[in-house]
């Protein structure tokens, strides 16, 4: 008698639950109304039926299984006709015909998939070059004042900012953290430029863990993807996570008008790494 | 009333007289399905999937899926005026300004999440049980499939909206098939028609979600429902329960209205989880800009162990003869690659050791199988620390740990959790077993200085 009631509580609920869908839908009232009326719908519809069925259950029935098998005429007789070769004279010259015919039908029709994209050429470039200035996302030029301590600045290559590759990110450092490839890769009075593109899975290296009270402390790029962390006074090579590879570093100097300018484009392709890459 | 005869009586006829039969209808009425709550899993993963196909073809009608760029200009304040492209601006007109389009899009991605939790739950129950066993292979390699296309069906979906959260997921995946020896960089240029940034990836997937992959579904969910209609359930051992019957309920009326009520639950649930808990908010993602990756970018929980898993990898990768292996192919390729080809190989390297061919129709508990257990609970221990890891710098960042101890922690816990896990697993099913066991009999010295056999170790 409980699940018949059950079963008449849900299906109140239910039609209850349609109606002020409609409603909550006529009226705009929002996502949370909306939800709400169309879970009442649907749950009081799942009560009402799972009550009915328990008021009415009569206990459990027994079904026998049967062999799956097929017996073995039907096996026989399956063999036979898969078997009727006869009038195949030589099968083994047409085995191999039609299996090369199979294989060139199958080799033709992935052809067409090679117009989905160009030979691969190119991954990793960037509009960098030798002159190109630096500006930041709203196009300005960067004066090397504006690249304070502890804090990131990203740039983009000038007259191609929107380039997917071309983001690098720009950092002061003290000078007399700085190594020696540092400073010969192209830096300017402890600023450091390099590919915000990481080198393990493509993700833009974001954060600069810095610590002002502690300036002995070597600062890190990290990337927040999978935390590879790079140490920007060297080179950014690669010092914690997954990454095997060092950020590129595009060398700066300072143009006639007192902005920073690249002096040439990147030693490498940036990003990932694929098969071709030494 | 004078009418005797039962009432569809005369529909009947009148269908048999235009078809030439009853379709095998009042046998199909009469089956018997077990009860167990164990066996909802797989019903419950069905039920999501018809609410993400009705769902799915509702936002279906509103998604455009360009990449070309235009300036969103719609209710939501902060990104007036911001360049976004066509998918994203129409992904943001379902969410504010089309009536029940938020809801409906959030019970899609909820019903997306449940879909593949209760796939695996599903499948934990099949492979803890034994039910994969002769003469359910097939049936298993099918559901392996189904798992690996749900996969692909959420990757895919939650891809397409071109936020900065699934353009950072896409990204990502371009350089595991990058990182594929000799044929990634071709794969990868032809999958998004181009290096990165692709700028038709979009409208390469949205075809593959709503089309393919659920064609795919469709059919491979179809064949796995008609072996099981046809092998019959499997089911516990109990009293009059034996391998040559089914005990349980028919298929009409219980077992169908009790069927069809779990549809109605599971959808609305999905529906209370789409009214009232956000997800997928890409209004504070924003548009997806390579030059901008965020912290704590966490991707939907099914991917969160190979997201866990490039995490862990130690920086490792081979040069060779000019050529390169690189790290993300270990963890995003190897690593998947071996995991699902142990998980479709279950019934064979089973039965290899077992030489057991017989064929099975009661199930195990856990507890008749400690090696089979222990090797589940092992493998399912490797995907929790992965999934842990996906989350490291959120852990880190939660307890106020250095993310490279939470790091290292993780990669020890990487090998030692699973076999720690595995042999205190073995340990518990055999202990467990032997209690069962009417053959042992344990003997206790009582308080009057007899022995006596423990009462509730005989009564058994």
């Amino acid at each position: 008698m409980n699940d018949r009631r059950g079963a008449l509580f849900g299906f109140g609920l239910s039609a209850v639950g349609s109606v002020g869908f409609v409603i909550a839908y006529w009226t705009d009232a929002g996502s949370r109304w909306l939800g709400a009326a169309l879970s009442a719908a649907l749950l009081g519809f799942g009560v009402g039926l799972i009550s009915w069925s328990k008021a009415i259950d009569d206990g459990d029935a027994v079904e026998q299984r049967h062999s799956l098998a097929a017996d073995d005429a039907e096996v026989d007789a399956l063999s036979a006709s898969l078997s009727r070769t006869s009038e195949l004279t030589d099968r083994r010259s047409l085995l191999a015909a039609v299996g090369a015919a199979v294989v060139a039908l199958g080799a033709m029709i992935v052809v067409p998939l090679r117009s989905l994209g160009p030979r691969p050429k190119g991954i990793g470039a960037t509009p960098w070059r030798a002159g190109r200035r630096l500006v930041t996302s709203d196009g300005r030029p960067v004066d090397p004042g504006r690249v304070g301590a502890d804090g990131l600045l990203t740039v983009y290559p000038e007259g191609a900012q929107q380039d997917g590759n071309g983001a690098v990110i720009v950092v002061r450092l003290p000078v007399e953290q700085l190594s020696r490839r540092t400073i010969d890769g192209g830096a300017v009075d402890g600023i450091v430029a390099y590919s915000k593109i990481c080198t393990h899975a493509g993700c833009a290296v974001g954060l600069f863990q810095a610590d002002s009270r502690r300036p002995d402390v070597i600062h890190r790029l990290l990337c927040p993807c999978h935390q590879s962390e790079f140490d920007p006074a060297d080179g950014a090579r690669p010092v914690a996570g997954p990454a095997t590879r060092s950020l590129a570093q595009l060398p700066l100097t300072v143009d006639a008008d007192g902005n920073l300018v690249a002096t040439d484009g990147f030693d490498r392709p940036v990003g990932p790494a694929s098969w071709t890459w030494p | 009333m004078s009418d005797t005869r039962p009432a569809p009586v005369d529909v009947i006829r009148s269908a048999t007289e235009r078809t030439g039969t009853t379709g095998g209808l009042a046998r199909a009425l009469d089956k018997v399905f077990p009860r167990h709550a164990s066996f909802l899993w797989g019903e419950i993963a069905l039920y999501c999937f018809v609410v993400l196909l009705a769902s799915g073809t509702y936002l279906a009608l509103f998604f455009d899926a360009s990449q070309a760029p235009t300036t969103y200009d719609g209710p939501y304040g902060p990104l007036q005026g911001v360049e976004v492209s066509h998918a994203y601006a129409s992904v943001m007109r379902l969410s504010f300004e089309v009536r029940a389009g938020l809801v409906i899009r959030q019970i899609h991605h909820w019903a997306a999440l449940l879909f593949v939790a209760s796939i695996v739950l599903h499948m934990m129950r099949v492979f803890f049980t034994g039910a994969f066993r002769k003469p359910r292979e097939i049936n298993w390699v099918l559901g392996c499939t189904l798992l690996l296309l749900g996969l692909a069906m959420g990757f895919t979906g939650y891809s397409l909206p071109d936020d900065s959260l699934s353009g950072t997921g896409l990204r990502i995946a371009d350089s595991v098939v990058l990182s594929i020896p000799v044929a990634g960089e071709w794969v990868s240029s032809l999958l998004f028609g181009g290096s990165w940034p692709s700028t038709i990836i979009v409208s390469r997937l949205f075809p593959i979600h709503v089309f393919v992959l659920p064609l795919a579904l469709l059919g491979l969910i179809g064949g796995h429902l008609a072996l099981v209609w046809r092998q019959k359930h499997t089911q516990f051992d109990g009293p009059g329960r034996t391998e040559d019957n089914v005990v349980g309920e028919r298929v009409w009326p219980g077992f169908a209205m009790k069927s069809i009520g779990m549809l109605s639950l599971t959808a609305g649930t999905l529906a209370a989880l789409g009214g009232f808990a956000q997800i997928n908010p890409i209004w504070l993602y924003g548009p997806y800009d390579p030059a901008a990756s965020s912290a704590d970018a966490q991707p939907d929980w099914y991917i969160g162990w190979l997201e866990g898993a490039l995490r862990l990898m130690p920086p490792l990768e081979i040069r060779a003869f000019g050529y390169t292996v690189p790290n993300p192919f270990f963890p995003g390729v190897l690593l998947p690659g071996l995991m699902f080809g142990a998980l479709y190989g279950v019934p064979w390297i089973e039965r290899r050791f077992t030489q057991d061919h017989r064929v099975h129709h009661l199930l195990d508990r856990p507890r008749d199988a400690p090696v089979r257990t222990a090797i589940g609970v092992a493998a399912l221990s490797v995907v929790g620390v992965l999934l842990l890891a996906g989350a490291q710098d959120v852990i880190a960042d939660t307890l106020s740990v250095p993310l490279a101890t939470v790091r290292r922690l993780l990669q020890i816990g990487l090998l030692l959790v699973p076999a720690a896990s595995g042999w205190f697993t073995f340990r518990l099913a055999r202990s467990l077993a032997r209690r069962d066991d009417p053959s042992v009999v344990e003997i206790r010295r009582g308080d009057s200085g007899g022995y006596a056999e423990r009462p509730e170790a005989s009564s058994r």
